[in-house]
């Protein structure tokens, strides 16, 4: 039923349930440098237009002529919208000459001049010392509300406004929608974070979602918690090889398209090879898979390519390497499934998950996040395995894993074994959801043709 | 965009659409079904609603008509305009130019304050004689007694006196009326007798144009009744 305003990013849209009501009253709060006014400026450029031009107005906190030359490097600051679509004006003067009667005229009269389609107003909460006392204040609001809510005019009450503002502040009460932007520690340092308190007409995003700021605006990555889907696994009924012929039949017949499968095992023992195998197997029949890694540069990845001789100009990999330091984990998921998007890939490797869980700091939005991912890729079909790090490197006792084993349709074990007085590999399937598997502990060897499974152990010998 | 949104918007009833144009509602309808060109939308109860852009589409078709032309030519014809997106021009309305007319006045019956006031300006900007009346029993009487051109009323007035307002009007005689509303009451409005419809908050420019719209039509009537 509500008409909503769209500020041009769909996240940021899906956010706000659709995008922000039309015509209503948005207060946008936030700390000093939290972005408020590229938001709302980034709204302004997007929907003004000649016949309903936008109005920006400053008061006193922040003159004019500095957001004007700070608009000016945004990516969608357009200079000939200035004067004819987009008007700015200091209300500032006549605060200080006519106080708030004097500002409600000049408003009154800008929306008759003008009949604007938004209305900024920053910073708004700079109004407030200018009433004598509170019920001054709440006069004033009355009155420019009664103003705004007859005319189609959506405006943006911009302020440096807290948290502890929330409840106190008659702004709070009047307004339809109410953004914050903040910052919220984790994992040792600030990560930015937008909320919505209070969207009249529809439903929002809860939580917290993390953003950034860049020369095109507001960055925003919308908190992942997808909702379970319970018939997922009778659908897709197509097996995929997982580039090791004999795992493949271990498995049945490889993995089901779609599947997760989490290998598990201690550092060096080939969780990494294993995962290679399953993408350019995936590359070899014309798949294109994506290789998200932390832990080898392009550089280093290539050079263990080579030695199995495989390669990163193979048309059917994106390799999508990011460093693990100064990681975010919300940015690095919608990174990765941008990118699946634009290569078309219907594999996908992540190697590992440690890297991406200490990015989070978070158990549990950690799991949340990885939890989404594996929905949405499964929906997609888009098979994925995923590494993980054990810590003990003989007899593996925990995986350790944040629970994601638990969301995994596949989980695999790799370990080295030293009975007998001789470093050994074995692979065990502890899961495969939905299907048969050999139920042995296979030895298994590293080769220049990769992962070669041996035979299962057998009963006589020591497989500590 | 904004623009051509507003052309779109269905806003008139039949019969405000029958007397602008001079046509009878029966021939708008058996048009509509033959041609299946110009058909307009439906209110929840069922009720037509026709955009300006229909209006303007349907005021060519007469013209085409009185020029000569059968009715199926001139559809014929409006549907190669609409293939060469040559859009009908304005100026075929031919009652548009009829608000220029001095003393036309415009009947405000309001609720809100902060809206009558800005909707005196626009219309008076517009050239218009604007009176306000925040009370309803006030709009019946200058309606018995200065007929205004065209009354425009907030179907919430008096906590929801507007439509009793309309029934009165139409009953008084050829004041055609205009009602806007915060929430959707065409059914209602067009049942008690309004001849278009408008949600609030009103656009300036959307709401000057239906008056003149309207205001045409109340010059049309005059003008019939003179003739006759």
């Amino acid at each position: 039923m509500t008409d909503r305003l769209s500020s041009g990013s769909d996240r940021l849209d899906t956010v706000l349930g659709g995008g922000l009501p039309r015509n209503g009253i948005v207060l946008i709060g936030g700390n000093p440098g939290s972005g408020k006014t590229i938001l709302a400026q980034q709204y302004i450029f997007h929907n003004a237009s000649t016949d309903r031009p936008a109005i920006y107005l400053t008061t006193v906190s922040e003159p004019l002529d500095k957001i004007l030359r700070y608009g000016q490097s945004l990516d969608f600051f357009d200079p000939s919208a200035l004067g004819t679509s987009v008007i700015y004006d200091d209300l500032g003067r006549t605060l200080n000459e006519d106080g708030l009667a004097g500002a409600l005229t000049s408003i009154t009269e800008l929306l008759k001049q003008h009949r604007p389609g938004l209305l900024v107003i920053d910073s708004f909460r700079a109004l407030r010392t200018y009433a004598a006392d509170p019920e001054t204040f709440r006069g004033f609001l009355h009155e420019l509300a009664g103003r705004l809510s007859v005319l189609p005019v959506t405006s943006f009450w911009v302020g440096e406004y807290s948290s502890t503002d929330t409840s106190d502040a008659p702004e709070f009460a009047v307004a339809d929608a109410i953004v914050s932007l903040g910052t919220e520690r984790e994992a040792g340092r600030d990560r930015r974070v937008l909320s919505v308190i209070k969207l009249r007409g529809s439903g929002s995003m809860s939580g917290k979602h993390a953003y950034r700021l860049s020369s095109a605006g507001i960055h925003v990555f919308p908190r992942m918690a997808d909702v379970v889907e319970l018939d997922r696994y009778d659908r897709a009924q197509e097996r995929m090889s997982s580039g090791v012929p004999a795992l493949d039949a271990m498995l049945s017949d490889g993995y089901y398209r779609g599947a997760s499968t989490l290998l598990a095992g201690p550092s060096g023992v080939g969780k990494t090879l294993l995962a290679l195998h399953f993408i350019f197997a995936g590359a070899g029949r014309g798949e294109t898979g994506v290789i998200a890694t932390f832990q080898e540069n392009p550089t280093q990845l290539e050079r263990i390519l080579k030695g199995f001789s495989w390669s990163l100009d193979d048309p059917g990999v994106e390799l999508m390497y990011r460093s693990p330091v100064d990681l975010y984990l919300d940015e690095w998921v919608y990174d990765l499934l941008d990118t699946v998007h634009r290569t078309g890939a219907t594999r996908v490797a992540i190697d590992s998950l440690g890297d991406l869980a200490a990015s989070s700091g978070d158990e549990l939005r950690f799991r949340e996040y990885i939890y989404s991912l594996l929905q949405r890729c499964a929906r997609a079909n888009i098979s994925v395995v995923m590494t993980q790090e054990v810590t003990d490197l003989f007899g593996v006792t925990r995986l350790s894993e944040y629970g994601i084993s638990h969301l995994s349709d596949n989980v695999i074990l790799l370990q080295f074994l030293r009975g007998d007085s001789r470093l050994k590999r074995a692979l065990t399937i502890l899961k495969s959801r939905g299907s048969a598997h050999d139920p042995f502990t296979r030895q298994y060897e590293i080769t220049t043709d990769g992962v070669i499974l041996g035979d299962k152990f057998e009963h006589n010998q020591d497989l500590t | 965009m904004e623009g051509s949104e507003e052309r779109t918007d269905a806003i008139y009833s039949i019969g405000a659409v029958a007397r602008m144009l001079g046509v009878p509602a029966q021939t708008l309808r058996a048009w509509e079904e033959r041609y299946q060109q110009i058909v307009p939308a439906r209110s929840e109860g069922g009720q037509r609603l026709y955009s300006r852009d229909q209006v303007d589409q349907l005021s060519f078709i007469r013209n085409q008509i009185a020029q000569g032309l059968q009715p199926a030519d001139a559809h014929r014809l409006l549907a190669q305009h609409h293939n060469e997106a040559a859009s009908i021009p304005a100026e075929q309305h031919p009652n548009a130019q009829a608000s220029v007319e001095a003393a036309t006045t415009v009947l405000l019956a309001e609720r809100d304050p902060y809206a009558a006031e800005f909707a005196e300006y626009f219309l008076r900007t517009e050239g218009y004689v604007v009176r306000i009346v925040l009370d309803p029993a006030a709009a019946a009487q200058i309606l018995r007694h200065e007929p205004p051109s065209v009354l425009v009323v907030d179907l919430l007035i008096s906590g929801g006196a507007g439509l009793a307002l309309c029934r009165t009007a139409r009953d008084n005689g050829p004041v055609p009326v205009l009602a806007v509303s915060a929430v959707d009451q065409r059914d209602q409005a067009f049942a008690a007798g309004a001849e278009a419809f408008l949600l609030k908050p009103l656009d300036p420019l959307q709401f000057v144009s239906t008056i003149r719209d309207l205001i045409g039509t109340s010059a049309f009537l005059r003008q019939a009744e003179l003739r006759r």
